[in-house]
């Protein structure tokens, strides 16, 4: 009797259990307004991820590079210009000092290596040791002479660069300081104007008013008046001299007006000016050096071996030759890491000369590496927190039994948002 | 012997409730989507790419010559326009055919596989059918493509295109505003970082900066938002669909309501 008891409330317990758990329980996906789709809006679970705060931070790094990189497009002074130029010569000069000594550097590390293998070339054909001492003299002399042929162009090259430069900053500082005193005068022949407009305006009240002026002063000097007519004497000078100033400022706020506004478009032309001249005389230069580089870059590589001696076999004397065509394919490959780093570099730098004449290049040099790479930080670290975010829906939609989930939608009439839950679980991670 | 039966009138009444809900409906399981890299690596894409990579590079030759004799804004302009024409002429040139080849491909194989929407991979973080080595192995083959004839079955999925939303004049104000408050913001905030003497200052500057934006563009830009997605999901009851998403993510079917949303936010 007691064990029929015992599992009757066994059972009762159990229903009441199903049934509350069936009442507060998960939501029909299968619902007509589910029908198994569901939805994350990944913007707000975003805001939930433990490493948001570190996306905010890094929008904070960013944002403050472009505040401090957007400079105004104003037209600098002339001897801005000269002092910046200077600093930005001396940079590049020390960026063609360091290519320099590192291309010397490789260019005396290969000759070394082509030493090494002429030398071991002539063992193993058994012309060492006599052999070997010709293979290492001749290469040595065709390194040393290459090398010197090498240094005297890019000395040439580097001396004509120099030459070019400061030439180019010359003569954009130059247009600067033209355009700038021709927007001067321009500015002072409208100032000028405009006063000589205020004078006539003033004269032209002062003789329009004149009579009436007269008139009261006489009738001032009147002793006969009483002190109501006196008082509306003064009132009615006293309008006039209102009247003639009110006209006289209205005149002056509107020239006022007038003269920002044709300062604010002369720089505007003056800028535009500077700049449209020196990007042509930037290109200009870009073109005489690109050419001479490129003669100096012909010259480099018509550089060849020093002539073999007699006696070698001619075998012997093409397996040398390969080896020196080798080292050299080797020095060259290397060499222009170099190179593109310089010219790298060099295209910083061309970048702030531009900003320098009032073109708006954004962040350069330091502040534009640092900028790429925070945003690339940024980028990463968004793409993983994302990953994570779909790693976690994929699971909870699997287990909701949901047939496909969408981020982001415009709109929801039905479907199941997955976004609160999501949320929850991501807030987890980490922790 | 009665004991025996509680066990299993418990597991029952567990499988009633937890397997068998109040009310069900068939799952939605006409919805594919396509990984378009998969079809943007095939070799005839990536030659036609190279193709216009190199037009385009002697194109801006070209355009840099005559760019420097233009003597006025209108020029640049007109030279400017000219010059997207004739880049975009040849790129429907070159990539018109290949595109119109994959769009019949799409669509025959959603209509193979009864689909009534297929959508850029992307948006689809779960489920759904992925019809990519299905239409690339399509693609490829000799097989002629024909015309595909329109959907079958309406889509319970609908878009909007929010490109052309964004040109609602309401819409084009708010962005204005937002980018001119942007660049005013800009000026000012610069002048108080060149002031700012230590970094904490200046960071304490960029985060000024930052926030001030946020909101504003929260001020501006939320109401239209908030407003826009809840016509939309009106619309969208009406018209019986679960999801709506953007024009953008939809490669093939679904439902067009743009035109209804303009309507609606135009009042």
């Amino acid at each position: 009797m007691s064990r029929m008891r015992l599992a009757s409330r066994a059972v009762t317990v159990a229903v009441v259990a199903l049934l509350a758990l069936a009442g507060c329980g998960r939501v029909d996906v299968n619902s007509p307004g589910i029908r198994g789709i569901g939805f994350v809006r990944l913007d707000e679970v975003v805001k939930h991820h433990p490493l948001y705060a570190q996306l905010g931070q890094l929008d904070d790094a960013i944002a403050a590079i472009n505040l401090a990189a957007s400079a105004p497009i104003v037209p600098h002074s002339a001897a801005q210009i000269a002092a910046d130029t200077k600093t930005l010569n001396a940079e590049l000069k020390a960026a063609q000092a360091r290519a320099g000594k590192i291309l010397r550097q490789k260019q005396n590390d290969y000759a070394n290596r082509e030493r090494q293998a002429v030398g071991a070339a002539l063992v193993a054909a058994g012309a060492a040791p006599a052999g070997a001492a010709v293979g290492a003299q001749m290469t040595a002399q065709s390194a040393q002479q290459a090398q010197n042929a090498a240094r005297a162009a890019n000395a040439d090259f580097q001396a004509y660069e120099r030459n070019v430069i400061v030439q180019n900053g010359n003569a954009i500082a130059a247009v600067a300081k033209q355009f700038q005193q021709q927007a001067d005068r321009r500015f002072r022949a409208r100032a000028e104007q405009l006063q000589q407009d205020e004078a006539q305006l003033s004269l032209r009240l002062s003789q329009a008013d004149a009579p009436t002026r007269l008139s009261l002063k006489t009738r001032l000097s009147n002793l006969a008046f009483d002190d109501a007519t006196r008082s509306s004497l003064r009132a009615q000078y006293a309008a006039l001299d209102k009247k003639e100033n009110d006209a006289m400022g209205a005149l002056r706020a509107r020239d006022r007006a007038n003269l920002n506004a044709y300062r604010a478009q002369l720089q505007s032309e003056t800028s535009a000016s500077i700049r449209a001249r020196a990007t042509q005389i930037n290109g200009q230069t870009k073109a005489e050096l690109q050419s001479r580089r490129d003669s100096v870059a012909s010259t480099i590589r018509g550089l060849g071996a020093a002539p073999l001696p007699p006696h070698l076999s001619p075998a012997l004397q093409s397996k040398i030759a390969a080896i020196h065509q080798q080292v050299q394919g080797q020095f060259q490959s290397d060499a222009q890491q170099t190179i593109d780093e310089y010219d790298a570099t060099k295209a910083d730098l061309d970048r702030q000369y531009a900003a320098l004449h009032g073109a708006d290049v954004g962040a350069t040099g330091a502040a534009a590496a640092q900028l790429a790479a925070l945003q690339q930080h940024r980028s990463d670290l968004y793409d993983k927190i994302v990953a994570q975010i779909k790693t976690e829906t994929a699971r909870i939609a699997h287990d909701r039994g949901l047939s496909v989930v969408f981020e982001n939608v415009e709109a929801a009439a039905g479907g199941y948002d997955l976004t609160n839950e999501v949320s929850k679980d991501v807030e987890g991670l980490h922790e | 012997m009665k004991l025996r039966i509680v066990p299993a009138l418990l597991a029952g009444l567990l499988l009633a409730v937890t397997a068998a809900p109040a009310s069900s409906a068939v799952d939605l399981n006409d919805v594919g989507f396509l990984d378009q890299a998969a079809i943007g690596n095939l070799t005839a894409f990536q030659s036609a790419n190279a193709q216009l990579a190199a037009y385009k590079s002697q194109l801006d030759a070209q355009y840099a010559a005559q760019i420097k004799k233009a003597k006025s804004d209108a020029d640049r302009q007109r030279i400017s326009l000219q010059f997207d024409q004739t880049f975009n002429d040849k790129k429907n040139e070159v990539l018109g055919p290949l595109y119109q080849r994959a769009q019949y491909a799409i669509a025959q194989i959603a209509a193979t596989r009864n689909l009534s929407v297929v959508v850029d991979k992307r948006i689809v973080i779960y489920g759904g059918q992925d019809i990519s080595k299905d239409v690339v192995k399509l693609l490829v083959s000799s097989q002629a493509l024909a015309p595909p004839a329109p959907p079958s079955a309406s889509s319970e999925i609908g878009y909007v295109d929010q490109t052309q939303l964004d040109t609602l004049p309401k819409v084009k104000d708010a962005n204005d505003q937002l980018a001119k408050f942007v660049s005013d913001q800009r000026a000012a905030y610069r002048g108080k970082y060149a002031q700012a003497k230590t970094d904490l200052q200046r960071q304490v500057v960029a985060g000024d900066y930052s926030k001030t934006v946020q909101d504003k563009q929260e001020a501006l830009l939320k109401p239209l938002v908030d407003q826009t997605k809840s016509v939309t999901a009106d619309i969208a009851k009406k018209k019986s669909l679960l999801l709506v998403i953007d024009r953008a993510d939809v490669i093939y079917g679904g439902t067009d309501i743009t035109k209804d949303v303009q309507d609606a936010l135009s009042k």
